[in-house]
């Protein structure tokens, strides 16, 4: 909200700019801006003329010696025609700059050195006067600042308003915060109008159909005015609350809704039928036309103000445009009323109308304040557009408003929950600063709350506003005491780090995005139309159109990145990502939010100088990456046969800990590539870490190293060429028995003294006991052992 | 030759420029057993030796046996040359331009927002907080109804929410992990929920995507001074010793009395976080007493404190992705 300093204080006693911002702002009222208007007066200053003599070169010229308050009166050489001595006049000296940006130099005018200027109203940017130089009526002392003297632009607080504090949204509600942190009066604009003979109500009648939506309602009535153009004063003022100038009608109601917070709105009154207002529901089917043009239809939940035909007001949030007034209206109707704060919120985003009033309506307004911002507005348009004030008010009321009248608050109650001491007296005197009565009773403090604070409801409200005012800052400064308990990480938190931190040492960079889909990205993964990942939780107002999907794979947010990062010519992208992806359950549950990690490592296109020339495939390189990770997180994992439709169906593997699937690794797909424009070959894989977590751990423990030496035999093997290595290698495990303590494929052969079809394949095996050296024979009877398994199984013949 | 004390001398000369001569190890294994080896010249000195008498035999023996450690050292100090000629031979063939830089495996970073958080978790477990999670697509109770908001209250429009199928939203604060911890429990409770949040709003300062962490304590005498008190201490971890921290009155709908963080921060204010004692209704809607129990809770942006760890000014570039910034941080 904003207010204008010089509007407060005509309300309330004000502090020092500095000390009321911050105060205000511990206090629960934010100041956000401080925003200074108007023209920089800081460079003049007040002088008085001493002498005038004319200029001895210069017929239009005077030469005047100026007292500037700091010594000898300085020459200046003035043009202007009405300058005299005795005058006090806005002077600018040498170096110095007029608020238009201009400098003033020392400079010689016909052959007289002129030390200043001295300034008129329009060289200053406070007017448009030009004739001749600003007189000032003023005895203020030669030298002192000219801000002092004249009132020149405008201070205007910008304060954040929080939503429960719809009595703040006003002039009156900032200055009794003002005067809670600093004492002072209160002073409240005249509100009570002169009134005719005629009563209101036979102007008008006014019945509310509807008492659960609107509490009070209250009309007054000026017969006779004449709208028209704003008083200057009255523009200003609006202007400073940034609030444009309509015509004196509108302003008035604008002017008295920012005085008291109260909305109003007026009506022609003869423009409606039948002579009466009727607070209801819309029909179904019941149109307005609003006062911006639209034409609405209304819904059945819209609490409308309708004339005895058709509704006339959207309540609380537009008037129609068939009664508005005009320059042709005599008799004005000006509508002040309470009305429940939801209705009017939901009716305002229903037709997309938030408004100066909706605002405060849905905040709250004082319905002690209604009757009273009527009549100021009646007496305001009756003096400013003339016309006579019809007596009284007609007021119609309906439910009573929910709220609280009276708290009990246990003076005990408010250092047991601050942690402060502050004595009982204390206490009652800081809730009256809030006009809060606070009776002293057996039970503790009856507290009457008053009717504007809507939003004090229970000790606890009491006592915030009891620390608020005190001040936050006095509160101690203590630590609290509790039992000692362990604090142990939960198993997905720490796998969650173990894998960041394998994948971070593995030379992975992590990266995190918004969890979105884009248009095509589950067509782009090649997913059947019945993977279930093609069942999505849906956005219904997504930041970007068609970003409306949340994710159920991470993949294609890495292929995204990837594609970003390629095009900003970064030339090799290795990243991960954990993350939860959302799948759908039954309607009503909340989905289901598997976290995930995925990996995506590229090979650059620059080759280093230190690089094998012929590198490992890079579904090996991803590969060995998700085995280490497979084994940072503490899993005996297996990688076997399996894929996903988006990896390369020759170069994926899926990744199973006790014979469950838990993610898969491998080649992107040349034709999702194609897709998401991936100018690269990429390896990537996804392991499940909830999966992960609830898998069994990994056998743990060591094998003690055997002090006798080892025995390696190498054999090479004739196979189908088709036969996966994995299985071999796996088959010649199991076979070789406890003392094979590894073996290995060092070397795969196809082509020239191969058959068409085979391949020779070259294990290595290396044999050892813990206990003694074993022999040559054992040593060669294993390995027999093998070459007939070989054989016998795989069809394998030893070269 | 014959054998006297002048044909030694001079066998001793010899070997010395014939030792100096040889080039190679080869060479000098050559030299070497051409003067001690079993026909070598100091063998065939002596081989008069027995003529003589015992006296004279004794001194020439003397002799010998210095002629011949002489010999032995000079050729192993000529051995220890040709050896270390050898090895500064091969490093000389050896020229790597050194100044290139190393070939240093792939740099890894973890995200700004991960360190920070193990940095926060880490310092809440070690003053006995424990950590809760909660799901980030929520129910419109657990994020709004349960905490405070009412249905269409304003408070609701400081939300920007983004709503998901089901009637559901994502969560706009990491606050509904307060509701499913404390319901179906009862106090005390000391416990800490980072995690990711999300707003209906984008710009340099605000991500649809981004990290909180909400701070707990409920049981029957934790008091606003606590509340203080724990977050200097938590405020000098992040910002050093001398950190100010500002506690301004505001209103959230789930605590009573509420305040918002400010740190003086370069010349203005950097808005940390909220704070303030937990709302009787929210402990009522979680089956608590409300007049027995009493607690804190506080909130606070990680992202934003690793922005301001690492200089940023923008947030999206946290998570836009681009590997030009990602490598540099962490």
């Amino acid at each position: 909200m904003k207010v204008p300093l010089r509007w407060l204080g005509e309300w309330a006693d004000l502090p020092s700019l500095e000390t009321l911002a911050r105060r205000l702002s511990l206090g629960g009222l934010l100041v956000d801006e401080i925003e200074r208007r108007g023209p920089d007066l800081s460079a003049a200053r007040v002088g008085r003329v001493v002498e005038r003599s004319a200029h001895p070169n210069a017929d239009r010229l005077s030469l005047c010696r100026v007292d500037l308050g700091d010594g000898e009166p300085v020459a200046i050489v003035c043009g202007a025609p009405n300058v005299e001595a005795g005058q006090t006049v806005a002077v600018v000296s040498p170096g110095s700059s007029l608020p238009d940006g201009t400098e003033v130099k020392r400079a010689k005018i016909r052959g007289v050195t002129s030390h200043g200027m001295i300034c008129s109203e329009r060289e200053l940017g406070l007017g448009a006067e030009d004739e001749g130089i600003l007189v000032l009526d003023s005895d203020a002392p030669p030298g002192s600042p000219l801000s002092d003297v004249i009132e020149a632009g405008e201070t205007v607080l910008d304060i954040e308003i929080t939503p429960n504090r719809g009595d703040c949204v006003s002039m009156l509600g900032i200055a009794r915060e003002v005067r809670a942190h600093f004492g002072g009066a209160l002073r409240l604009p005249p509100c009570a109008p002169r009134e005719g003979a005629r009563p209101a109500a036979a102007d008008v009648r006014i019945e509310i159909e509807d008492g659960e939506r609107c509490h009070r309602y209250a009309g007054r009535v000026v017969r006779g005015a004449r709208d028209g153009p704003s008083p200057d004063w009255l523009r200003r003022k609006l202007e400073a609350a940034d609030v444009r100038s309509i015509s004196t009608v509108v302003d008035v109601t604008n002017l008295v809704m920012l005085e008291f917070g109260q909305p109003l709105h007026a009506f022609d009154l003869a423009k409606l039928a039948g002579g009466e207002i009727r607070v209801r529901r819309a029909a179904s089917g019941e149109r307005l036309c609003t006062l911006d043009g639209q034409l609405r239809e209304l819904s059945t939940d819209d609490l409308v103000i309708a004339d005895a035909d058709e509704p006339i007001a959207l309540a609380g949030v537009m008037g129609g445009a068939a009664t508005e007034v005009t320059a042709e209206t005599r008799d004005v109707l000006i509508e002040a009323a309470q009305f429940l704060p939801s209705s009017v919120r939901r009716t305002a985003r229903r037709h997309g109308l938030p408004s100066e009033s909706s605002y405060r309506f849905e905040r709250g307004v004082d319905p002690e304040g209604v009757e009273r911002a009527a009549a100021r507005a009646a007496l305001l348009i009756a003096e400013l557009a003339g016309g006579e004030v019809s007596a009284g008010a007609v007021v119609a009321l309906g439910d009573p408003p929910p709220g609280t009248s009276e708290i009990l608050l246990d003076p005990a109650r408010v250092n047991r929950l601050l942690g402060t001491e502050i004595p009982a007296d204390e206490v009652r005197e800081l809730l009256a600063r809030v006009e809060i009565d606070a009776i002293p009773e057996r039970q503790g403090l009856r507290c009457q709350v008053p009717t504007y604070r809507t939003d004090l409801h229970r000790y606890q409200d009491l006592i915030e506003e009891v620390a608020r005012i005190w001040g936050y800052d006095r509160i101690p400064t203590t630590t609290p005491a509790a039992p000692l308990q362990p604090i142990l990480p939960r198993p997905l938190q720490r796998l969650i780090e173990r894998v960041q931190d394998c994948l971070c040492a593995a030379g992975l960079i992590e990266t995190m995005t918004f969890p979105v889909l884009a248009a095509g990205d589950l067509d782009g993964l090649r997913l059947p139309p019945d993977d279930p990942r093609r069942a999505t939780v849906g956005i219904q107002n997504p930041l970007v159109e068609g970003a409306n999907r949340l994710s159920s794979t991470p993949i294609p947010a890495l292929l995204h990145l990837l594609r970003q990062n390629r095009s900003r010519q970064v030339d090799r992208v290795r990243v991960f990502q954990v993350g939860h992806v959302f799948a759908p359950r039954a309607p009503n549950e909340l989905p289901d939010e598997p976290c995930l990690v995925a990996a995506l490592v590229t090979r650059g296109q620059d080759a280093h100088l230190w690089e094998p020339r012929d590198p490992v495939p890079l579904f090996f390189e991803i590969k060995g990456i998700a085995e280490r990770m497979m084994e940072a997180a503490g899993a005996d994992a297996t990688f076997r046969g399996g894929g996903e439709p988006y990896l390369h169906p020759g170069a994926c593997n899926e990744i199973a800990v006790a014979g469950r699937r838990v993610g898969v690794v491998g080649e992107l797909h040349p034709e999702v590539a194609r897709h998401f424009e991936i100018d690269c070959p990429a390896g990537l894989f996804e392991v499940d870490l909830g999966a992960l977590s609830a898998c069994p751990p990994g056998a743990a423990g060591f094998r003690e190293v055997s002090r006798h030496p080892s025995t390696r035999r190498d054999i090479a093997v004739l196979l189908d060429e088709r036969l996966p290595a994995g299985e071999v290698l796996e088959a010649i495990r199991k076979t070789a028995g406890p003392h094979l303590m590894g073996v290995e494929l060092f070397d795969r052969y196809e082509g020239e003294g191969i058959p068409e079809g085979q391949v020779s394949l070259a294990f290595r095996m290396v044999f050892q006991r813990p206990d003694r050296t074993l022999k040559d024979q054992e040593v060669n009877k294993l390995v027999d052992r093998v070459v007939q398994m070989l054989a016998s199984r795989f069809g394998g013949e030893q070269r | 030759m014959g054998t006297s004390l002048e044909s030694l001398d001079s066998l001793a000369r010899e070997a010395e420029a014939t030792v100096a001569a040889a080039a190679t190890v080869q060479a000098l294994a050559e030299v070497r057993a051409g003067f001690l080896g079993r026909k070598g010249s100091l063998s065939s000195v002596l081989r008069g030796i027995g003529r003589l008498d015992p006296t004279e035999r004794r001194r020439i023996g003397q002799a010998a046996n210095a002629c011949k450690d002489r010999i032995e050292s000079l050729v192993a100090r000529r051995r220890d040359q040709l050896e270390l000629a050898r090895v500064e031979g091969v490093l000389d063939g050896r020229n790597l331009d050194v100044s290139l830089p190393g070939a240093a495996p792939p740099r890894g970073r973890l995200h700004p927002v991960t360190l920070i958080q193990r940095d926060v978790i880490r310092f809440f477990s070690s003053m006995g907080f424990s950590i809760e999670e909660g799901p980030q697509v929520e129910t419109d109770y657990n994020n709004f109804g349960a905490l405070n908001f009412p249905d269409d209250h304003p408070a609701r429009d400081t939300q920007d929410t983004f709503f998901v199928d089901g009637g559901h939203v994502l969560r706009t604060h990491t606050s509904p992990v307060q509701i499913r911890t404390m319901s179906g429990r009862q106090p005390p409770f000391r416990f800490i929920a980072p995690g990711r949040v999300y707003r209906h709003d984008s710009g340099a300062t605000n991500s649809p995507m981004f990290h909180q962490i909400e701070g707990f304590i409920v049981d029957e005498t934790t008091t606003f001074a606590d509340l203080k008190g724990v977050l200097y201490a938590f405020a000098r971890f992040m910002f050093g010793p001398d950190v100010e921290l500002v506690f301004r009155a505001t209103f959230f709908p789930f605590t009573e009395p509420s305040a918002e963080l400010d740190i003086p921060w370069e010349g203005g204010w950097l808005e940390w976080g909220g704070c303030g004692m937990i709302n009787p209704h929210v402990l009522e809607n979680c089956g608590i007493d409300p007049d027995r129990y009493q607690g804190f809770a506080f909130g606070m942006g990680l992202d934003r404190a690793a922005m301001q760890r690492y200089g940023i000014s923008n947030i999206q570039r946290l998570f836009d992705g681009d590997l030009r910034v990602l490598e540099q941080l962490g």
